[in-house]
């Protein structure tokens, strides 16, 4: 017989999965379970979340941010000088 | 140099203004998500040149940047798919050893998650954090770090990483659970713990 009980340590893995595919409704109510009941697990669901909408922020980037990284000089000047290259050849 | 351009409603490209306009943003992105300066810079190129070659192909609906962006993605894509071809030695999971001290042996919190008080978008906004979640998101072997950058930053589908990185999606799934928990623990170790004393 399945268990419905799931200890902490299984309930991150199934939060986790959460993120990624459909649990089986035999997890989701187990895991429904579980977080009405563990503040810690709960919390911790709330921190995959922000993790989640931090890498999303981080991916987008505000336009008004000034980047963290700039690309070096001599980088910049290689680069500029193949689009250059490549707009003056005819076609 | 002002990121701010007009060019977001605007139909036409100008590819000479392009590095001016989103060569440091690109850069970030690319860094961010292959943490090699070297490789890096060639995507970026690269992406400039198939932006280049492709720019007849533009559609104004979206902005140039969204539209290089989609093609900087492309590119981190194939950067991982060739990257994962190459023999590696490293564990993938290694790295993420202190995971297994979080619980006791009858996978209870030994080491509870504390409190975190954030609110994304300022926090997001500083300079600091981000440098912290850079550090640790460097902690992670290279292989699970390509797996959470390609689900987390690219935005794939599991489907997907599995094939792009040839690996089964149950391994797929362990991954990106073991790498979300290392970041977790790793940013409220150095990060949260030291702005909230509350448990």
């Amino acid at each position: 017989m399945k268990h419905w009980m799931f200890n902490c340590k299984e309930v991150t893995r199934m939060l986790s999965d959460s993120l990624d595919r459909e649990l089986s409704f035999h997890q989701r109510v187990g895991l429904r379970m579980h977080l009405l009941m563990c503040k810690f697990c709960s919390r911790y669901q709330r921190q995959l979340l922000f993790l989640r909408e931090t890498m999303h922020l981080h991916a987008k980037h505000s336009e008004d941010m000034e980047p963290l990284i700039k690309l070096p000089p001599k980088v910049r000047e290689r680069i500029e000088r193949t689009i250059h290259n490549v707009l003056d050849r005819p076609e | 140099m002002n990121p701010k351009n007009s060019s977001t409603d605007s139909p036409t490209i100008n590819p000479e203004t392009w590095v001016d306009h989103y060569g440091d943003y690109l850069y970030h992105f690319a860094l961010s998500g292959v943490r090699d300066p070297s490789a890096a810079e060639d995507l970026v190129q690269e992406t400039f040149l198939a932006a280049l070659s492709a720019r007849k192909n533009f559609a104004s609906r979206s902005s140039e940047k969204t539209w290089l962006t989609g093609i900087l993605k492309h590119k981190i894509v194939d950067h991982f798919r060739k990257k994962a071809k190459e023999p590696s030695g490293d564990n993938i999971m290694s790295g993420t050893e202190a995971l297994d001290k979080l619980f006791d042996p009858k996978g209870q919190w030994k080491i509870k998650p504390a409190k975190w008080d954030v609110d994304p978008m300022k926090l997001y906004e500083q300079r600091e954090f981000m440098k912290v979640l850079n550090d640790c998101l460097s902690g992670l072997s290279s292989r699970m770090a390509s797996v959470f950058i390609l689900r987390e930053m690219i935005g794939e589908t599991t489907e997907e990483i599995c094939k792009v990185l040839d690996i089964s999606a149950t391994n797929c799934w362990v991954v990106l659970h073991r790498a979300r928990g290392y970041l977790r623990h790793c940013l409220e170790i150095n990060w949260f713990t030291s702005m909230s004393t509350e448990d």
